[in-house]
């Protein structure tokens, strides 16, 4: 007689040798357990299966969004490592900043031929002497969910509150990234980023967000970025 | 390549798995997939505590088995002051289990849920799951004899519920 334990540690592969070899021999001349063996391979089987068809389905988007989101946060606290290991900004970082306002005030004066110029493709617009979100871009900061991302059209990235209140978040358009914050009623641009150069038609592609864009979030956000219950809270307060 | 873009990419190769480990634990699909949901946040918040070249599969089903259990016991509470259910009702509530839900895969997930928690996780780690009597004892801190005897308690009530044929 073989108790039930070891039975199923036969069943289950999980004897020695020795001892698999005895339990099996027990089996082979006791109809009522071979009929069990069998009995529970069968189950085991159809468990299996039933549960695999759950394997091969496809995962649904929320789980993989749940990751991806995930690398945006990751990015902002690798973007504050890198700033805490230059403690004092060098000078090329300075100059970048200039660069950066002086690219600002050529995009406002239309002065570019391209896409940064006004125009319908555009994610940007002059008003009244400041950059605000185009009117494409405006809809999607104002009802876009990162939780919730679209097939087409500008996607939004981190949503946080800077240090003056204002709610801001990142987005990424077909040729550039950028940051807007909430200020009297419209989205103001605060960064915004070229992508590189090759990577303008597949920015869904590129490997993650643009480092300087993590590093514009990181000098202007108070606390973390929001998480999906945050964000969507937010959306519903009109992102005041 | 950071390095926290293998563990990311570990962790997306794992879903499909993570999603069946945690249908063998849920009522429905919906529910299953929160789960995996919750894995995956807290996976990532705690990714430091995972220390590389130990097994990640191990260490994320720890994790969703002890949300589980958390959540699990939270349900009971919640339930015990409801109305209680009628067991079929769940059958098709979520429009994803009508849709895409097998009847046998229904039929397996009843089956699983009327099984006591202790005894429905060691019979969805070892028999669906595919882990060692080992390998299960240190993920869920037991000792394998304990282990062991859930399995032949839980597999046997299993057989009463489904019959011992694939299609019977």
């Amino acid at each position: 007689m073989v108790e039930d334990e070891k039975f199923f540690a036969w069943l289950d592969g999980e004897l020695s040798p020795e001892e698999a070899a005895r339990v099996e021999a027990d089996v082979a001349t006791d109809a009522r357990l071979s009929r069990l063996a069998d009995e529970h391979r069968a189950m085991t089987s159809g468990l299996r299966h039933a549960f695999g068809a759950i394997e091969a389905r496809p995962v649904p988007d929320r789980l993989r969004i749940a990751i991806d989101r995930d690398e945006k946060v990751v990015s902002l606290a690798e973007a504050r490592a890198v700033r805490a290991a230059r403690k004092a900004p060098p000078v090329w970082a300075q100059m970048a900043a200039l660069a950066a306002t002086l690219a600002f005030g050529v995009f406002a004066g239309n002065a570019m031929s391209g896409m940064f110029t006004a125009g319908p493709s555009s994610p940007i617009e002059a008003e009244a002497g400041r950059l605000v979100a185009s009117a494409n871009l405006e809809n999607a900061l104002y009802a876009q969910l990162a939780s919730a991302p679209v097939e087409s059209g500008p996607r939004v990235g981190l949503t946080f509150r800077d240090k003056s209140g204002a709610i801001c978040r990142t987005f990424e358009e077909q040729a550039a990234s950028g940051l807007a914050c909430r200020e009297g009623g419209d989205w103001r641009i605060r960064s915004l980023f070229q992508a590189p150069e090759g990577q303008s038609t597949d920015y869904r592609m590129a490997s993650g967000p643009d480092p300087q864009l993590m590093e514009a979030v990181d000098a202007s956000i108070d606390g973390e970025p929001f998480d999906a219950a945050e964000e969507k809270a937010a959306a519903e307060r009109g992102w005041k | 390549m950071r390095s926290s873009d293998a563990f990311e990419n570990e962790l997306t190769q794992l879903l499909p798995r993570l999603r069946r480990f945690a249908h063998t634990l849920s009522r429905h699909g919906a529910d299953a997939d929160d789960l995996t949901q919750a894995t995956i946040e807290r996976a990532l918040r705690s990714r430091h505590q995972w220390q590389p070249g130990t097994r990640l599969d191990s260490w994320l089903y720890r994790i969703m088995r002890n949300l589980w259990i958390d959540t699990a016991r939270a349900r009971v509470r919640k339930e015990k002051h409801e109305a209680p259910e009628e067991e079929a009702q769940w059958i098709g509530e979520d429009p994803r289990d009508a849709i895409d839900a097998s009847l046998e895969l229904k039929r397996a997930m009843s089956a699983m849920e009327r099984l006591p928690d202790e005894q429905r996780e060691v019979v969805a780690l070892i028999l669906v799951e595919g882990f060692g009597y080992r390998e299960v004892s240190e993920m869920l801190d037991l000792p394998i004899g304990t282990v062991s005897s859930r399995l032949v308690r839980g597999r046997t009530a299993l057989l009463q519920l489904l019959g011992g044929t694939a299609d019977g």
